[in-house]
């Protein structure tokens, strides 16, 4: 009640905060200071329902719905914690937090700054309204109560010394097939529990716990960063809004381009640490998998660094004395669309429209959501595109002369264009699954080979263009040494690494050259002013990021093997031997040693296997020895103590009096079924049911006892073995109405006299990967250099 | 003509037609009824549940794992996989399966299984 009553009011003042400042943009006196009272109170609501949140979870307050579905009591503090954003709820409430809390700064940059406040803060308001919205009890609250909703709960999760209470008897229940028990929870069960003065948090004492695969330690800080960027992208958005609102554009590129810089390196960054999350997690394939949840956040973060670049163009020509300047459409198009598609972003992965494409599982989270995303993504992208359209007149520039060829105007246009073809890629290949098709990921990278070599020439061309024109003379002496240097790149690559595919040269040598002429000028132009360093670094780090991912995109090795424990193999060059396992965290997981030795260097890599009781699953984690030119990455595949045990088997449909065939030549004949004792069955206790089978081979005949008992435990198949043959029969399922079987046969391998020895084998997948560590230090300097930049441009003003 | 317009065209122009000669090579359609999976013959996206009942292999010498995947309408087929099965595959509530039926299984390229653990609306019927 509390939090859903904190959030209500906060939507509320948010609501309110967005009219008054409509009022004073319309020229009413004495509504800005209520905006901003409002816009402050909601911010302090908001703030207090995060701690609500978080200090519920800390107190295991199972009573909520979200924190019984994504917590429990044996999670670290630092993960439960990361519970909060464990969900949908959660990672709305947090994106909420952020935008409010950037609100703030926003406020007070924008109040010292003319006329400029009502206009923004109307625009981002209405933003942070509709945020709240989706978390307010209408949607999607994260404080709904567990009993809101009828549903069924392990028995496991509720203090055993009510379970014996009788008002709780007809909520019991069991599952025929598992015997599991069940306690069925809603609304009626609350009030009968309140009428005997049990509350609800002492009676469920356990949640479900948080996914095996988030508890990682990105986890605490990838999302966080994700949705602050998200936050951010708001802001360029409201800035555009803002201009169009008032129709006057001499200011608003100045003070939108730092925003937008710090939402480029904050977005950047968020991506790029869910990059090296998956790397390290198994079942990702890699940093980067087309995967349309990475997409769909990829994709406005494109358009930001695109816009970057025209409002570069258009500031240069303000600063000029001109009123409106260059690309005054583009950027404000761009501006408005990176934020559309950070909502476009939370339409794909939270509507429940990616169900089959996506490894981020996303159930359907119901109509109503869906049409609200919907309303929320047409209001923005209508309200934004209609006041462009609305302005299209009084946007056409002042008779801007033509952009020269070699000019850096129109290299700037053009590298905002190659962005903007990229964003179209990774746009149509993501919401190709809308319409039932998808498209494989050779699509992306075949599709940004060449666009990327594109964009890397005229990156290092363009460093050497001047604003308006440039002689030919001056390009090539510019360029002169670059050139040299990258002839040398070249012929070193081709030869001593031996890169033979032709557009892994081209993209190779072009990111050397990209390389060598932004390293030449950050020099120059540092060594006069240092605050210049941001695109350099940034240029550079892209460079270096485009050799790293030709590395390990293009060139990685991958060997499955076997690895017999004490005996040394040579995989891939490294020689590997697997030296046992070991037990952590009270026995629940298994480190597999393998020491890998490389010459005189010698590596301890412990992958990680075990049965997660989340569900009931392996999981398994790779362990990685990160070097600069080459990364182990070492998966877990399977581990065995006895050499052959598990193979082949088989299973087999039977019906009573039908003969089959198992394995090669061994008869299974179903004799007679074995009914349950039907008085005992009806009573609960413990009964069996199954079949009598023959099994003949050759010309030995036993017959066996195939039986599923159902005891307090639940239903165990028992399986039985026939030495003679060296085989294992199971009775897998059996029909009581038509007395069809499923017997699982499974045959031993034969093994060899006198070898009884246990062999323990562990099977890896290993995996070398060639500078991946060129793409965390390209996408490190990428990030480093939005943030100087940031900092540059907003103590421009 | 402005120089923007003609670098504009040609830019958009060629990554257009590059972009849709791609996807008609590379798009894979979704396909949730395995009787069309079966008789089409090419790649495509199979949609449906693990059939727990029927066990999966691993074969060892080859490198893959095998199981039996179900359709809404109860049809069957075998699939095999390469390399390992994935992390949350017993949990999973449906899988994807990638690739192209032929000689009496589904031979699989790629796997990708949802569990019903993120974001999930927690219904359990008993």
């Amino acid at each position: 009640m509390i939090g859903n009553l904190i959030l209500s009011l906060a939507l509320a003042f948010s609501i309110f905060s967005m009219i008054m400042y409509v009022f004073t943009f319309r020229g009413a006196r004495n509504t800005l200071g209520i905006a901003r009272l409002s816009y402050h109170a909601m911010t302090m609501l908001v703030i207090t329902a995060s701690v609500y949140l978080s200090f519920n979870i800390i107190t295991h307050n199972y009573e909520f719905d979200y924190i019984y579905n994504y917590s429990n009591d044996q999670l670290s503090l630092g993960m439960l914690l990361s519970t909060f954003w464990a969900g949908q709820e959660g990672s709305f409430l947090l994106w909420v937090l952020f935008a409010a809390l950037i609100g703030v700064f926003l406020q007070s940059y924008t109040s010292k700054r003319e006329d400029l406040e009502p206009t923004v803060m109307f625009s981002y308001t209405a933003v942070v309204s509709f945020l709240l919205l989706m978390v307010s009890p209408l949607l999607k609250t994260p404080f709904a109560y567990l009993w809101a909703n009828e549903i069924y709960i392990e028995a496991a999760k509720i203090n055993q010394q009510f379970l014996s209470l009788s008002i709780l008897q007809p909520f019991l229940m069991s599952d025929g097939q598992s015997g599991q028990f069940y306690v069925k929870v809603n609304k009626e069960l609350y009030s009968l529990l309140a009428g005997q003065g049990i509350e609800f948090n002492t009676f469920i004492i356990q949640g479900k716990g948080l996914n095996p695969l988030l508890q990682n330690f990105w986890m605490q800080i990838h999302p966080p960063i994700l949705f602050a960027g998200f936050a951010l992208a708001t802001v360029p958005y409201a800035f555009a809004i803002s201009a169009l609102m008032k129709n006057y554009y001499k200011d608003w590129v100045k003070q939108s381009f730092p925003w937008s810089l710090g939402a480029g390196g904050v977005l950047g960054l968020g991506i790029m640490l869910g990059g090296y999350w998956a790397y390290g997690v198994l079942g990702w394939g890699g940093y980067w998998a087309w995967d349309p949840v990475e997409n769909s956040s990829l994709i406005p973060w494109i358009i930001l660094v695109a816009v970057i670049h025209t409002m570069i163009v258009q500031r240069k020509e303000q600063k000029q004395g001109k009123e409106i300047g260059r690309f005054a459409k583009t950027n404000l198009i761009l501006s408005i669309t990176a934020f559309v598609l950070v909502i476009y972003s939370t339409f794909l992965t939270r509507s429940g429209i990616l169900g089959d494409s996506s490894v981020h599982s996303f159930v359907d989270p119901g109509s109503l959501v869906y049409l609200f995303l919907v309303i929320f993504l047409l209001t923005f992208l209508i309200a934004g595109v209609g006041l462009v359209i609305y302005r299209w007149k009084n946007l056409s520039d002042e008779h801007n002369a033509n952009e020269n060829i070699w000019s850096r105007e129109l290299s700037l246009f053009n590298a905002a264009l190659i962005l903007l073809a990229s964003a179209i890629i990774v746009f149509f290949g993501t919401s190709a699954p809308i319409f039932g098709v998808t498209v494989e990921i050779s699509f992306y990278d075949e599709m940004h080979i060449p666009l990327a070599i594109v964009m890397l020439i005229l990156n290092a061309l363009s460093l050497v263009l001047k604003w308006k024109e440039t002689e030919g003379k001056e390009i090539f002496k510019g360029l002169r040494l670059s050139l040299i240097l990258t002839l040398v790149f070249a012929i070193l690559f081709i030869f001593v690494a031996g890169v033979k595919d032709f557009m892994m040269i081209l993209l190779g040598v072009s990111a050397a050259f990209a390389f060598f002429i932004n390293v030449e000028i950050c020099i120059k132009v540092v060594a006069k002013n240092f605050k210049k360093i941001g695109s350099y670094l940034s240029h550079i780090g892209i460079a270096i990021f485009v050799l790293g991912v030709i590395g390990s995109g293009a060139y990685s090795k991958h060997a499955d093997v076997d690895l017999v424990k004490g005996e040394k193999q040579n995989v891939l060059g490294y020689d590997m031997v697997f030296t046992g396992y070991e037990p952590f965290e009270n026995n629940t997981k298994y480190r597999f040693n393998v020491v890998v030795t490389d010459g005189s260097d010698k590596k301890v890599v412990s992958p990680v296997m075990y049965i997660s009781d989340f569900n009931q699953s392996m999981m398994r984690e790779p362990d990685i020895v990160e070097g600069f030119t080459n990364d182990i990455y070492i998966s877990p595949v399977g581990y065995e103590d006895n050499e052959g045990s598990s193979s082949g088997q088989e299973i087999i449909k039977i019906n009573p009096g039908e003969e089959k065939v198992a394995g090669e030549k061994i008869i299974v004949r179903y004799v007679d079924f074995i009914k349950p004792d039907m008085t005992v069955m009806a009573q609960g206790g413990d009964f069996e049911m199954g079949a009598n089978v023959i099994v003949q081979y050759e010309d030995k005949i036993e017959e066996i006892r195939l039986v599923s008992r159902k005891s307090g435990e639940g239903l165990t198949n028992i399986p039985v073995e026939i030495k003679a043959l060296g085989a294992v029969l199971t009775l897998n399922h059996i029909d009581p109405m038509t007395k069809a079987a499923e017997i699982i046969f499974q045959k031993q391998a034969e093994q060899p006299q006198g070898q009884n020895v246990k062999k323990e084998v562990l099977s890896i997948q290993a995996s070398i990967k060639p500078f991946v560590s060129l793409v965390w230090i390209g996408v490190f300097f990428t990030v480093l250099g939005f943030i100087i930049a940031m900092i540059k441009r907003s103590k421009e003003e | 003509m402005k120089n923007k317009y003609i670098f504009g065209g040609i830019i958009v122009a060629v990554f257009l037609t590059l972009m849709i000669y791609l996807f008609t090579q590379t798009n894979v359609q979704y396909e949730s009824d395995f009787t069309k999976v079966m008789e089409k013959g090419r790649t495509v996206k199979a949609t449906g549940s693990w059939v727990k009942e029927k066990n999966y292999e691993i074969d060892k010498v080859n490198k893959t794992f095998s199981f039996f995947m179900r359709d809404e309408k109860g049809n069957e087929m075998k699939v095999v996989c390469p390399g390992t099965i994935p992390n949350n595959f017993e949990s999973a509530t449906s899988v994807v399966v990638t690739g192209e039926y032929t000689n009496g299984y589904f031979a699989a390229k790629d796997i990708l299984t949802k569990c019903p653990s993120k974001y999930e609306s927690p219904n359990k019927s008993s």
